[in-house]
């Protein structure tokens, strides 16, 4: 298989061929991301295409110090956050969120469909921080290692590892009250 | 291990980073420490409960849309390298213009020859060169086209048509700017020659050289709405936007903004429609705007200019 770096090679010798082998790579993987950062997936596409022409217009930028897909993950959570503060539309839900659709969950009814499962682990996430939620989605979703989230995020492990730990305590706590939910989840 | 430890110790083993002598510690805790057991299970249930988050894939109408945007964008950029002169090499272009025009002038004042209207860019003396146009109504093909330019503003094009042809002129005199509009609209051989021709016109009139004319604005607007290659759609469009704002460049960049198919010449159209608009709030360019704002199927970043852009406007 070709090198990362050799597509990126390409994208600088004017080879589109280079920037379609890219995304074939990972665009899966910065949508999944952008989708959990943004919560919209009309966005969270418009966010992905960002980040691929952002590559084509800086692969002359990669100095090569960080794997390809650490570079392509940086630049993806910088454009997420971007584009967080451009659009003040409500992307960031309340916690309350969770816990009113617990309460009208209740009884027979406790069990939630697959769609109300997905749509409250979501609301969940978003009402982290976005500091918090870029470190667990990363570890969570994309199994990546304390020091390759660090390099993304440019924050030390340390700092990694607080914002997990932080992002979990909130999660489990909030799971914990909303009882309904936390078995509609399991 | 202490029992204030547990969740670091639990996230660490749940994203396999506990080394073996940490996991050893861990487990002893663990056998002895039932709350810490029943703490690290609400640990692992709430990891567990997130899988619940399906993932987003990737759709093939999303997969050839970003495709097709790259492919635009890599183009686009290599066009961009064709740039013919940068600042530093336009001043060291002018500066060896004004030696050659000493040197000139030096041999005339000896009497070394005469010179007769203005001087043909370049050298031009080579037999067999033609010093006009041909007849662009027989819509012959031109190939092989060079563009110079001079301090003074004039422009050389040189080409083959039957023969070598040389035409040498300011832009709006009425000869060349034909021949551009002829060279803009048609018979370019390659993408960079017609992208050329562009940046010829819009370095001159974008400029403040005065409006340009009305067979190079149609020019710029057919090659805006009909050429193949979007980067050429996009330099037309960035030509007609450095023009003075008229009714046919509005028009011209609110088809574009309506149905061009790259987002990239829709960028282009909004900006300078934008731009227009803060200056002299058209009713047209006011509501392709509005509607751009909330079109749900339109991109994001052209959707997000309209929306910035009617901001700015003073309604």
């Amino acid at each position: 298989m070709i090198e990362d770096r050799v597509l990126l090679e390409r994208i600088r010798g004017g080879d589109a061929s280079g920037a379609e082998e890219l995304f074939e790579r990972y665009a899966p993987a910065l949508l999944r991301f952008a989708s959990r950062m943004l919560s919209n997936r009309e966005t969270a596409e418009e966010v992905t295409q960002e980040v691929f022409v952002k590559v084509i217009s800086r692969a002359h930028q990669y100095d090569g110090r960080a794997a390809v897909s650490s570079w392509l993950f940086a630049i993806a959570a910088n454009a997420c956050r971007d584009r967080r503060r451009r659009d003040h539309r409500a992307n960031v839900v309340p916690l309350e969120a969770v816990a009113e659709l617990a309460a009208r969950g209740q009884g027979a009814e406790a069990r939630l469909d697959g769609k109300q499962r997905r749509d409250a682990v979501r609301r969940a996430l978003q009402g982290l921080s976005e500091e918090q939620r870029e470190a667990l989605v990363l570890a969570r979703y994309h199994e990546l290692p304390y020091s390759e989230i660090a390099r993304i995020l440019g924050i030390s492990v340390g700092a990694v590892k607080t914002r997990i730990f932080r992002a979990v305590e909130t999660l489990k706590a909030r799971f914990s009250e909303g009882e309904t939910v936390w078995n509609a989840v399991n | 291990m202490e029992c204030r430890e547990l969740t670091d110790r639990a996230i660490n083993r749940l994203l396999g980073e506990a080394d073996a002598a940490e996991s050893e510690d861990f487990e002893r805790h663990l056998a002895g420490c039932s709350r810490c057991a029943a703490g690290l299970a609400g640990i692992e249930d709430t990891w567990e409960a997130l899988g619940a988050d399906g993932d987003a894939s990737v759709t093939p109408e999303f997969r050839s849309r970003t495709l097709a945007l790259l492919r635009d964008e890599v183009d686009r950029r290599r066009i961009r390298e064709f740039r013919p002169r940068t600042g530093t090499l336009r001043i060291l272009a002018r500066a060896a213009a004004l030696f050659v025009a000493a040197a000139a002038g030096f041999a005339v004042a000896r009497g070394g020859f005469r010179s007769v209207g203005p001087a043909p860019i370049g050298s031009s003396s080579a037999k067999g060169v033609a010093r006009s146009a041909p007849d662009l109504a027989a819509n012959p093909r031109l190939s092989n086209v060079a563009y110079r330019t001079d301090p003074d503003g004039r422009v050389g094009i040189e080409f083959d048509a039957t023969t070598r042809h040389s035409v040498v002129g300011r832009p709006d005199d009425p000869e060349v700017s034909t021949l551009l509009a002829y060279l803009l609209s048609r018979n370019s051989e390659t993408a960079g020659e017609k992208s050329r021709a562009i940046e010829l016109v819009s370095g001159h009139y974008g400029a403040g050289a005065g409006a340009a004319s009305p067979e190079i604005v149609h020019a710029l607007a057919a090659t805006l709405k009909r050429d193949r290659n979007p980067g050429v759609r996009r330099k037309a469009a960035e030509a007609l936007a450095s023009f003075q704002s008229s009714p046919e460049v509005r028009t011209a960049l609110l088809e574009a903004l309506a149905n061009d198919p790259n987002p990239g010449v829709r960028l282009v159209a909004v900006e300078a429609l934008a731009a227009s608009a803060r200056e002299a709030p058209d009713p047209k360019t006011i509501q392709s705007l509005r509607e751009k704002a909330v079109d749900p199927q339109e991109n994001g970043f052209v959707r997000a200019r309209a929306a910035s852009a009617l901001k700015a406007i003073d309604l």
